[in-house]
Order: C-alpha cells, then sequence, then structure tokens
C-alpha cells in the first residue's frame, strides 16, 4: 500500500517522539555517570558534564560493582549451562517422542508461570535448612528452576521445526539416538540454542527478588549492589548511574544480537514472530 | 555373537530414551519446585514466626480469614488493581498504536524496533534507578520540565506524596513494558497476510475498517497472550517498588507482591505469607482459564 507522504512525515515524527521518550531515561542515566556531585545535586540540572569525570566507573566497581558484577556473571552463567543441559535433553524427547503427550509439556510450562512469591518461600526455608543462603548454589538452582521451563518450551519448539529425517538417516548410518541427538540435531538448531542461552542468561542477570531475599554480603549480584546503593543514607548518583551502566551493557549488546528471536523469547513461543 | 545382543541393546536403549532423556528435568522440577509448593501449602495452614522462633502451629484456615479481614491486604491488592487497570491497558493501547505505526514505515523488524526494547531489557532495577533520579523532586529533570513549560511551577512531589506515589509507579512500569506490547504486536500484525487487505481495499473498505474487521479479530490470539502475560506480571510488581518509593508513603504504594516479601522476610511471619502468596496463585489461575476461554479454538491448544 502506498502511503501519503504527508501522513508518512506524521507517522515518522510520532515514532521519533515516542523514540525519545523510550529511550532519554537511559540517557541520562549515561549522562549522570559522568557528572561531578555539584552537577547531580543542582537546579537548573546540568545536562552535560563539564568535567565528564570517567573515574566514577573505576570507584563504582571499588564500592561493590565488580563484586556485583562478576558474582552476576559467575550465577548467570552456570544457571543458564545447566539449565540448557537438562532442558535440551527435555525437549528433544518431548518433540521427538512426544513423551508425556501435551500434559507433561504444558505442566512443565506451567511451574514458569507461578508467582516467584510462591516459590521463594519454601526455596527459602529449603535452603536455609541446608546452610545454602548467600551461596552461589542457591541462586544458580534457583535461576535454574526458572530457566528450565522457559528453555525446555523454547528448545521444543526449534527441535519440532527441524525434519526428524536427518536424524533417521545418521541412525541407519550407525548413529545412536544420543549421537543423533549429539551430533545431528543439536547442530541443526545452533542459532535456537544460542538464542534460548542468551534468553536465559538475560533472565539471571536482571532478576532481583530471588537474589534479593537468597543473597547477604558473601554474595552480591549486580541488581542488589545497585539496589544497595540507592537504599544507602548518601546516594552516590554518579557511581550508581556508571555500575548501572555497565551492568545494562552486556543485556544490550545481547538484545541486539537476539534480535529475531526477540519475540519468540518474550512469550515463551506462543507467538513466533 | 556380539552383534545381536547389541541390537537388542540399542533398541531397549532406544525405547528408554525418551524417559532418560526426560527424566533430570522433570526430578529437578519436582523436587525444588513442586515438593516445595507443596510444602508451602501446609505452611499456609501454620502460625510460623520465624523471627522470634516460635514453633509451628496448625491453625487451618485462619490465615486465609486473617488477610480477608485485614486493610493492609485489601490495599495492596487494590494498588496492584491500579497497575493492572491502568498500567495494562496504557501498555497495550500505546504499544499498539506504536505498532501500527511501525509497521506502516517498516515492513520487516530493524534497529529502530531492537532500540525501542532497550527499556525492557535492561535490569529493571536499573530502571528503578533511572527513574529515582527522573522523579526527584528538586533536581530532577521531570520537574525541571513541568517548571520550564509552567504546567506546575513548584513541580510535583512524584513519589512522596500518597496521590502521586502509586501513578509514578505506573508511569515508569508503562515505559519500561510498552515496548514489549508494541513489539509482540508488531509481530503479529505482519504475520496476517498482506492480500486480505488487498482484496478489502479492492472492495472499497476504508483504513478503519480494515482495522476492525481485519486486524483485530486476526490478532486476537497474539493480544490475548500479551495482555495476560502482563496480567500476571503486575502480581509480580515489586523491583520498582523497592527502588522508588518502599511502598511509602503511608502504604500509598504498597503492591501485593511487596506486601507479601514484607510479611515474609522482614515480619517473617511464614504461615502467613504462605496464605497470601496461595491466595495471589488462585487468583492467577482464575484470570488465566478466562483469558483462554476468550483463545479462539485452534490456538487454545498451545
Amino acid at each position: 500500500m502506498r502511503e501519503k507522504t504527508h501522513i508518512v512525515i506524521l507517522i515518522v515524527l510520532v515514532v521519533a517522539f515516542a523514540l525519545v521518550i523510550f529511550l532519554s531515561p537511559i540517557f541520562w542515566m549515561v549522562l549522570t555517570s559522568f557528572k561531578e556531585k555539584g552537577e547531580y545535586f543542582t537546579y537548573p540540572p546540568v545536562f552535560i558534564s563539564r568535567t565528564f569525570d570517567l573515574n566514577h566507573f573505576a570507584r563504582g566497581l571499588e564500592i561493590g560493582g565488580r563484586k556485583g558484577i562478576t558474582d552476576s556473571f559467575i550465577i548467570a552463567s552456570l544457571a543458564t549451562l545447566l539449565s540448557m543441559t537438562v532442558g535440551a535433553l527435555a525437549a528433544y524427547s518431548l518433540a521427538r517422542f512426544r513423551i508425556g503427550g501435551k500434559n507433561l509439556a504444558f505442566w512443565i510450562l506451567s511451574i514458569r508461570m507461578m508467582p516467584p512469591i510462591a516459590s521463594v518461600l519454601p526455596l527459602f526455608l529449603f535452603y536455609r535448612f541446608l546452610h545454602l543462603l548467600d551461596t552461589y548454589t542457591a541462586l544458580i538452582i534457583t535461576y535454574s528452576i526458572i530457566n528450565i521451563p522457559f528453555a525446555v518450551w523454547m528448545l521444543k519448539g526449534f527441535f519440532e521445526d527441524l525434519p526428524a529425517e536427518l536424524e533417521e538417516a545418521a541412525m541407519v548410518d550407525g548413529c545412536g539416538r544420543f549421537g543423533a541427538f549429539y551430533r545431528i540435531a543439536l547442530p541443526l538448531i545452533a542459532p535456537g540454542l544460542v538464542a534460548t542461552a542468551l534468553f536465559c542468561f538475560i533472565f539471571s542477570w536482571n532478576e532481583f527478588f530471588f537474589a534479593l531475599i537468597l543473597s547477604r554480603s558473601r554474595i552480591t549480584p549486580v541488581t542488589v549492589v545497585i539496589s544497595g546503593m540507592i537504599g544507602g543514607h548518601e546516594i552516590l548518583w554518579a557511581e550508581i548511574s556508571a555500575v548501572a551502566t555497565m551492568a545494562s551493557l552486556p543485556v544490550i549488546l545481547i538484545a541486539i544480537i537476539l534480535q529475531r528471536y526477540l519475540v519468540r523469547g518474550l512469550t515463551l513461543g506462543a507467538v513466533k514472530g | 555373537m556380539g552383534k545381536i545382543q547389541k541390537i537388542q541393546l540399542n533398541f531397549n536403549l532406544e525405547k528408554h530414551m525418551a524417559l532418560i532423556f526426560i527424566l533430570p528435568c522433570v526430578i529437578i522440577l519436582i523436587s525444588i519446585s513442586v515438593f516445595p509448593f507443596i510444602y508451602s501449602l501446609f505452611l499456609s495452614l501454620n502460625s510460623w514466626q520465624l523471627a522470634t522462633g516460635g514453633a509451628k502451629k496448625f491453625i487451618w484456615l485462619a490465615n486465609y480469614g486473617r488477610l480477608f479481614t485485614e486493610p493492609r491486604f485489601w490495599n495492596s491488592m487494590w494498588n496492584m488493581g491500579k497497575e493492572l487497570i491502568f498500567g495494562v491497558t496504557s501498555q497495550f493501547v500505546i504499544g499498539l498504536l506504536l505498532a501500527l505505526a511501525l509497521n506502516r514505515i517498516f515492513r520487516t523488524r530493524s534497529l529502530i524496533t531492537t532500540l525501542f526494547l532497550l527499556p525492557m531489557m535492561i535490569p529493571p532495577v536499573v530502571v528503578g534507578c533511572n527513574w529515582r533520579q527522573i522523579y526527584h523532586f528538586s533536581y530532577g529533570p521531570l520537574n525541571y520540565i513541568l517548571r520550564l513549560f509552567h504546567i506546575s511551577n513548584e513541580g510535583l512531589n512524584w513519589l512522596g506524596s500518597v496521590k502521586l506515589s502509586m501513578p509514578s509507579i505506573i508511569i515508569s512500569d508503562t515505559w519500561e513494558w510498552t515496548p514489549f506490547m508494541m513489539i509482540v504486536l508488531l509481530a503479529g500484525i505482519q504475520s496476517i497476510p498482506v492480500d486480505l487487505y488487498e482484496v478489502a481495499r479492492v472492495d472499497g473498505a476504508s483504513r478503519w475498517q480494515m482495522f476492525l474487521h481485519i486486524t483485530l479479530p486476526l490478532l486476537k490470539p497474539t493480544i490475548i497472550v500479551v495482555v495476560l502475560i502482563r496480567v500476571m506480571d503486575a502480581f509480580k510488581l515489586f523491583d520498582l517498588v523497592v527502588l522508588l518509593t518502599q511502598g511509602g508513603p503511608a502504604g500509598s504504594s504498597e503492591t501485593i507482591a511487596y506486601y507479601n516479601y514484607l510479611v515474609g522476610f522482614k515480619y517473617f511471619d511464614v504461615g502467613y505469607a504462605a496464605a497470601l502468596a496461595y491466595i495471589q496463585l488462585i487468583i492467577i489461575i482464575i484470570i488465566a482459564n478466562i483469558f483462554l476461554k476468550f483463545m479462539p479454538g485452534e490456538e487454545r491448544k498451545k
């Protein structure tokens, strides 16, 4: 359908305006991270810092940022690895053998729908009993049970899109079922595998609720670090913004990589996009 | 001799493979998700003050009775309801309008759409951190703009007033999640076959008629999915509350998720917290079933 020029211009203006609204708070954060103390506590607000002090990034890392980012990275990576391994096996079983029919698959999905507040209480007591509070293990296990249903549901879709003939041919040639899965099916869904893993990583990286409850002082994921800094009695906005910027960077990069799979991932495969 | 045995073994393995593959997943989910969940139901029937080291006492449904008569519970449900009514609705309306606009100028999804997604991709804690600065009464850029254009000469006390605290959280939440609505609805719109519109145009249908009779009905399953996801998320509205207001002032922005957190992990009233969580779960299941009833038969199986 051809559009009239003035309509196109109007739409472009509206979209541009919306884009400004949706991006300016993020810009504000990045700008704040360069500001001196006098510049973020002043009226009228200073938009661009005169000093452009990059030291806030170093100081932000020093006062908890480095530990936070490291902890988040360890937890998110291991939780992703665990949920992808378990998830890929289960997804393959559901897609190829149709084990448990629709019910099993749906049951797995429904676990993800549970409100976190309902599962955090028994998990907290469980970890307390095992003396696992404030450890990597507790958060890795927790994020895995959030991510496994997601990984299963996503990967099931990717396996189903894959014709079974290839694996059957490989098995005729003497490849076992596990070989067919490991050597044929997995490499063929590699893009889907990467997309799912990146999603699991983002979910774990961004998570705050479980992190807040299951961590104390030994383990401090970056989300907990940021919220702790804001709760403090003197708020160092430049340092906080610097840490927040650094915590957002990996996610922004991943979002750009994920472009093609975003819709599928964000709706658990309900909308294929 | 080994060959026949080997084939036999392979055959058996094949049969059990399906089970072996799914077992780790099922075992993990049952042991650390389903089992604790049932335990939580049991907890909700007990009185257990963990802070004072008191013992569990079985009190039947008293926790549930207590929450129905407690004003603070209803207040937090109502605050969550505000997010449901105003937040999710505005996210849907703005998201749909943006999706329609983007659909007109971009045939494929591009970097522009990914830029729109940044608010929802960055950690929610960072979103809270951003808006905390923006809403700042004396130094925040939002009040600066209000003063600049003489909309409000004193500026609004976004986070510190009973009237505005919840709306402020809803505005931030809308900023964060409108892009989600937008991208999913855009994907839904773009999956509608173009020839349908061509035919309608030949028949002389107006844009509005096409929207009403082609776009909306075909978008219905997508709409149900996104709105349902956001409705369920409303029950989880926690991060922004912690970062922006801590439920204050005077409980005016205390959502059910935040209240539940306080009961469980600040007051350590474990049994009551479990009951609060279960009530939410029941409401969520009811809502989800109502939504799925509206799903066209073909899609419902998903």
